[in-house]
């Protein structure tokens, strides 16, 4: 075998070599990019958007700008409403609270209505 | 056992039912709730404990016995709004019209006392024809027993009257005798004879809504202290009302906690006088800007406007306010408006509530008419109240502050607390130009030229007068301030007055000019 013939079998070798792992890289791209892009493919949630596997979680619900905001104003005015009405969330403390009571207040207001009498009692 | 059992399920059964379903439909077709379904929207859900659901007449007289409702057309028992305890009772329109029985003032008094041994707010939810004629004096009767018991709670619980239908002859003076009356629009009226009567006795000839509806007793009577748009509006005012008022008189509001800075100042307050000093301004710029946000409630707002009278809060703290109304009348006092201010300082008095007085007022007005219907008398019911009043006063002079009504609108001598002014505030006995006609009347009379003496004169009156360094240097005012400081002034200033105790000499009761 002279040189040259020698020099052409490694050239084939080496090209056929480097070709088949090409192919096979080539190959796993093409793989990789099919199941990325499955991947994204939004998902139906029979389930209400319960995550599977993990019970209580759920995933992010999106919800269009409107009803968002149309939410969100609800929220703030039911927050008003209880505010304004003095709903329990809203208040510092229980009214006739013992706790906020001072003896000097409580002393002072039973002076002032001690006139008060109900008949018979 | 079980057939007590089926029996007392049937009477339940029955009682809930009311008047049946065809007079549900007719109250419905009106416009109107029923009395459950009002009370459904009024206390937190499943807090309704009924008493006297049974009860029913005992009359036989004009076929009465075969019209025996369980319950006597009213729904009576205790319950919580926003989880505070109250006594409620709801008169049934669907059964007999709602008619006062001897039996309704029995379960009405049964709640009346449970309210005020219990130390709770009772709120009445009124619809009803008047008295029923079958049960003759047994039902006048029953009325003097709950009158009595409006005024025995008068001043020690709260009372509130929403009134959602007709009340006509004797049945208005509870609704009158309680703290605060909200009526219905549309669906609502109160007089004591109706149209026909007056008709026949006077020859005047009015109908229902001139005579007795709810903007006449809003706007020109003063009987309601609320208008509702609707039934359902009543109900949300009536707990909205609530928010503002303690359980009871020894007891205090419930403080919202805070949600708005206690140090905020609004920079819009320091120019919210007109430089001019007859050009008027909206007195409710200044209590929105100075009070926690959004929370004013204005109680008479369409009776004699112009006086302002209303809860609100600072620092969540519930405050009674009382201003004269710049916009209306120049803020002159008249006969409404002294009743008005006078009954709102004796029920923040009541209640201990802490007053603010923002002074804007020229004087009382003259005329007439005015004196002829007693201004004077009731002029000194508010001073009458602001001296009997022992809660915290504080009172801020925005502009004008005149003769008598200076005295008058929370003053030092009216045990005022503290006493602020703002800048613009012009405190005198009268106004420049009567003044200097009464003080230089022999000067002016003998100028070469009147009208320029005249001017001269009247500018250095307002020099010296027209302004509050005069009244702070003599003590009358404690201390002149920014307007855009009012609101923290105010907070501070309470929080040091929450605990003030003062005591009335020991008396049965004073003789206020009523």
């Amino acid at each position: 075998m002279t040189l040259a013939e020698r020099l052409m079998t490694g050239l084939n070798i080496t090209i056929l070599g480097m070709g088949l792992v090409f192919v096979l890289l080539a190959l796993l791209w093409a793989l990789l990019t099919a199941m990325l892009r499955l991947d994204r493919q939004p998902t139906r949630e029979p389930d209400g958007g319960v995550v599977p596997g993990r019970p209580g979680a759920r995933r992010p619900v999106k919800l269009a700008p409107e009803l968002l905001s149309a939410i969100t104003v609800a929220v703030f005015t039911h927050q008003a409403v209880l505010r304004k009405q003095a709903a329990p969330a809203m208040r510092s403390y229980w009214p006739g609270s013992i706790l906020f009571a001072s003896r000097w207040v409580t002393s002072g207001r039973h002076q002032q209505t001690q006139s008060w009498n109900p008949r018979g009692r | 056992m079980s057939d007590y059992l089926t029996t007392l399920r049937e009477l339940r059964e029955k009682a809930l039912r009311g008047g049946g379903p065809k007079r549900i439909e007719q109250q419905h077709e009106r416009g109107k709730l029923t009395a459950r379904e009002r009370l459904a929207l009024l206390l937190d859900e499943g807090s309704f404990q009924e008493f006297g659901a049974l009860a029913t007449h005992n009359i036989t007289d004009f076929g009465m016995a075969d019209q025996r409702y369980p319950g006597d057309g009213i729904v009576t028992g205790l319950g919580k709004i926003n989880g505070r305890r109250v006594a409620v009772f709801a008169q049934d329109f669907t059964v007999m019209g709602g008619s006062f029985s001897e039996v309704q003032s029995h379960k009405i008094c049964r709640i009346q006392d449970l309210a005020l041994e219990s130390g709770i707010p009772l709120l009445g939810l009124n619809d009803s024809g008047g008295a029923r004629i079958q049960e003759g004096v047994r039902s006048l009767a029953g009325y003097g027993e709950v009158f009595q018991r409006n005024v025995l709670a008068s001043g020690v619980v709260p009372q509130i009257s929403v009134m959602l239908g007709p009340c006509a002859g004797g049945a208005v003076y509870s609704p009158a005798l309680t703290d605060f009356v909200i009526m219905a629009r549309d669906t609502s009226f109160m007089f004591l004879t109706g149209p026909e009567v007056i008709k026949a006795v006077t020859g005047e000839d009015v109908n229902v809504a001139n005579l007795g509806g709810p903007l006449i007793h809003n706007c020109r009577s003063g009987v309601a202290h609320f208008l509702a748009a609707n039934e359902q509006a009543a109900i949300s005012m009536a707990k909205l009302l609530l928010s503002y008022l303690p359980q009871n008189n020894t007891e205090d509001p419930p403080q919202v906690a805070p949600y708005d800075p206690a140090d905020r100042m609004e920079e819009s307050l320091n120019s919210v006088v007109p430089a001019s000093e007859n050009e008027p301004y909206d007195m409710h710029l200044v209590i929105d800007a100075v009070f926690d946000r959004d929370s004013f409630l204005e109680v008479h707002s369409c009776y004699a406007p112009n006086a302002v009278v209303g809860f609100a809060r600072l620092d969540g703290h519930a405050v009674g306010i009382v201003a004269n109304q710049p916009a209306h009348m120049a803020g002159a006092l008249d006969i409404d408006a002294s009743d008005k201010i006078s009954r709102f300082i004796r029920i923040c008095d009541a209640y201990s509530i802490p007053l603010i007085t923002f002074v804007d007022c020229p004087g009382f007005l003259p005329g007439v008419d005015q004196e002829y219907h007693g201004v004077i008398r009731h002029g000194a019911k508010i001073i009458y109240a602001y001296t009997e009043a022992t809660v915290p006063k504080i009172s801020i002079v925005t502009r004008k502050a005149m003769g008598g009504s200076y005295v008058a609108m929370s003053s030092k001598q009216m045990r005022n607390d503290l006493a602020y002014a703002w800048p613009t505030a012009q405190i005198a006995v009268m106004g420049a130009e009567g003044a200097v006609r009464i003080l230089y009347r022999q000067e002016l009379s003998k100028a070469e030229d009147p009208a320029a003496t005249e001017r001269k004169y009247i500018q250095e009156y307002r020099e010296m007068f027209f302004n509050p360094f005069r009244a702070a240097d003599l003590g009358q005012i404690d201390e002149v301030i920014e307007p855009r400081e009012t609101r923290p002034r105010l907070i501070r200033a309470l929080e040091v007055l929450r605990t003030k105790v003062q005591q009335n000499p020991t008396k049965k009761h004073g003789l206020m000019p009523v």
